[in-house]
């Protein structure tokens, strides 16, 4: 599903920032993998890339079978639209459009009706558990229930991957347990591909594979084993 | 801009205001504009009348101070030697009051000898009946034009019977031959009729150039210099002394009228126009803090599939809803001031001034269109938000 091939990217600047040294990576359909690394590792530079946010200098990026590279504007929101499922920290929901229309809002930039896009919406919603939350503002719900608005958003398009941004950064333990096994049943139930960017350890170890990145490079999975 | 509605608001009324202002400032223009140009419609425009004057220099061994005097002949100079700028040169000649009657009733009334372009000069509406003709003139007939009014007193009750009676005046009979409304109130007779019964000299008051659509102001002042040229020269006084004859040019004044309406058209749209940007320039300010306050929600559509054309028409529909709406509320308050104006003062040159359907319209261009331009750098800026703001924390 998802397939990078020595990516480079660098940073201009007085002092140029070399900060992805030729990543290669290769996450299976219907995988759930997280990302760990600590900061400066190039971990955000790596999620900007995958989530089609960001340019990369060098190598190949294949989302879902299509190459992903020097992408004018139009085309990197479209493909972010259709592909890519965001989850982030910080929820990231807009703070004056109630649950249904925060989770409506990737059909409105793909042109959906209004009575389609929040029928739609709801059924998500209703995924979530969340169908008597439907009409709130966000100020109006708690910590895990806006990160489940968020996945509800994230997953409205069908996106050929969720990206997650420490997703359980800003939650207690007992919700992020909660948010981690929506993911997990996302994963095994939808055959959804899960990509969680995280550095909490408890995290990584629900997911299927950790992926540790550390000074721009993947850290091999052999090599951890005899670190550790 | 729904979460800061007091500064919305704020600045919201600075583009009313300047709505307002444009609309008020032009109604009244138009209101002007229309009541002048109800004037410039008639004929009595286009005319410029010349009286006898003083001289004030002394020319060709005569002294300043000197009464010039119209004659008679100078119609017929006049008439000739100016036969291509002048549609027609007449006089008129104004008599006594004196008693108009039937064999059952009379009016006192004063009588005034006219050519036929006096219809027109003098905006008169034929009721009844036909005006004084070049064949009265010829013929020195004795025939008459009556007023509604006098028609009404001597031909009772409604004085439609009038035209084809006879009315004694100074001894004489006189054959009824029209009856007009207008202004005045006297009676018309050919001028050389009225000619015969003035005294045995041939000065005549007042001489009126009749022109045919003059619409330059160097062509009327040409006309009219060169008219004062042939009286200097009949009449023996320096052509450079401006007192030897009087000379009324309506025509000049009429067109140097519409020329400062026309300026004082475009002036009152740039004072509306300049006190309207100062309301889009705070408009355009609040769309800058508004995107500064939103770039990570701008970021957020960003990432999650706005095409950046979405953000820009989003910023801008915005700037053109509050630009409008505001605005609309500047033209209510501004029709209703010119309604009052029309309605309460009752001046005719407020009679215009209300706000039309052609206004409204381009009013409401210009506040799209300000609306546009009001969002369109913060827009841009807008624009310039990557994707990658959604991942920053707030």
């Amino acid at each position: 599903m998802i397939k990078l091939t020595d990516i480079n990217k660098t940073y201009p600047g007085a002092v140029p920032l070399h900060v992805l040294k030729g990543i290669n990576l290769h996450v299976k359909k219907g995988e759930l993998v997280s990302i760990m690394g600590a900061s400066g590792s190039g971990k955000s530079t790596l999620l900007n890339i995958l989530g089609i946010l960001d340019n990369y200098d060098s190598g190949e990026y294949l989302l879902d079978g299509t190459l992903i590279k020097d992408l004018s504007e139009n085309r990197a929101a479209e493909y972010r639209n259709r592909m890519i499922g965001f989850v982030f920290q910080s929820f990231n929901l807009i703070n004056y459009k109630n649950a249904v229309e925060n989770v409506a809002l990737p059909l409105f930039y793909q042109g959906v009706s209004r009575r389609k896009r929040n029928l739609l919406a709801m059924e998500q919603l209703e995924k979530m558990g969340l169908a008597d939350r439907s009409h709130h503002l966000p100020g109006e719900l708690s910590g895990g229930q806006k990160q489940r608005v968020a996945i509800a958003r994230a997953m409205i398009t069908n996106p050929s991957i969720i990206l997650a941004d420490e997703p359980t950064g800003a939650l207690d333990s007992t919700t992020s347990r909660d948010v981690m096994e929506l993911f997990r049943q996302l994963n095994r139930q939808e055959g959804k591909t899960i990509v969680i960017v995280t550095h909490d350890p408890g995290v990584g170890k629900q997911c299927d594979r950790i992926i540790r990145i550390s000074d721009g490079l993947i850290i091999p999975d052999n090599s951890i084993i005899t670190s550790n | 801009m729904r979460h800061n509605k007091l500064r919305t608001a704020l600045t919201g009324l600075s583009v009313a205001w300047g709505i307002f202002m444009l609309i008020t400032l032009v109604s009244v223009a138009n209101g002007i504009t229309r009541s002048f140009a109800e004037d410039m419609q008639n004929s009595s425009n286009q005319k410029i009348s010349v009286w006898g004057g003083v001289t004030t220099k002394p020319y060709h061994g005569y002294r300043e101070g000197r009464d010039i005097r119209l004659k008679d002949s100078d119609i017929s100079i006049i008439n000739r030697e100016h036969k291509n700028t002048i549609k027609e040169v007449s006089s008129e000649l104004s008599g006594k009051q004196s008693g108009v009657s039937t064999n059952k009733t009379y009016v006192t009334a004063g009588y005034t000898g006219v050519f036929p372009s006096a219809l027109g000069l003098n905006q008169l509406e034929i009721v009844n009946g036909r005006f004084i003709s070049d064949k009265d003139l010829d013929n020195n007939a004795k025939v008459m034009v009556l007023p509604e009014e006098y028609a009404e007193q001597l031909f009772p009750p409604d004085g439609r019977n009038a035209v084809g009676q006879r009315v004694n005046c100074a001894g004489l009979s006189f054959l009824v031959v029209g009856v007009y409304k207008g202004r005045f109130r006297t009676i018309y007779i050919p001028y050389t009729t009225a000619r015969i019964f003035a005294s045995g000299d041939n000065d005549i008051d007042e001489i009126i150039l009749h022109l045919n659509d003059v619409s330059e102001i160097t062509e009327a002042d040409g006309i009219e210099k060169s008219v004062r040229n042939t009286l200097a020269a009949t009449h023996d006084f320096d052509p450079e002394d401006n007192s030897g004859v009087w000379i009324w040019n309506a025509i000049s004044q009429a067109l140097t009228v519409q020329s400062a309406i026309g300026i004082l058209n475009i002036g009152v749209w740039v004072l509306g126009l300049l006190t309207l940007l100062s309301g889009i320039i705070g408009i355009s300010n609040i769309m800058f803090v508004s995107v500064k306050e939103r770039t990570h929600e701008i970021g957020i559509r960003r990432a999650i599939g706005a095409k950046p054309m979405k953000i820009l028409t989003q910023i801008l529909v915005e700037a053109i809803v509050i630009t409008t709406l505001f605005g609309y509320i500047g033209i209510v308050m501004g029709t209703a001031l010119t309604e009052l104006l029309a309605s309460g003062i009752g001046d005719s040159m407020f009679e215009g001034a209300r706000v039309d359907l052609a206004m409204a319209a381009q009013v409401t261009v210009v506040l799209i269109v300000a609306g546009a331009m009001a969002g369109l750098f913060p827009a841009l800026k807008a624009l310039k938000v990557k994707p990658v703001e959604a991942l920053r924390d707030e």
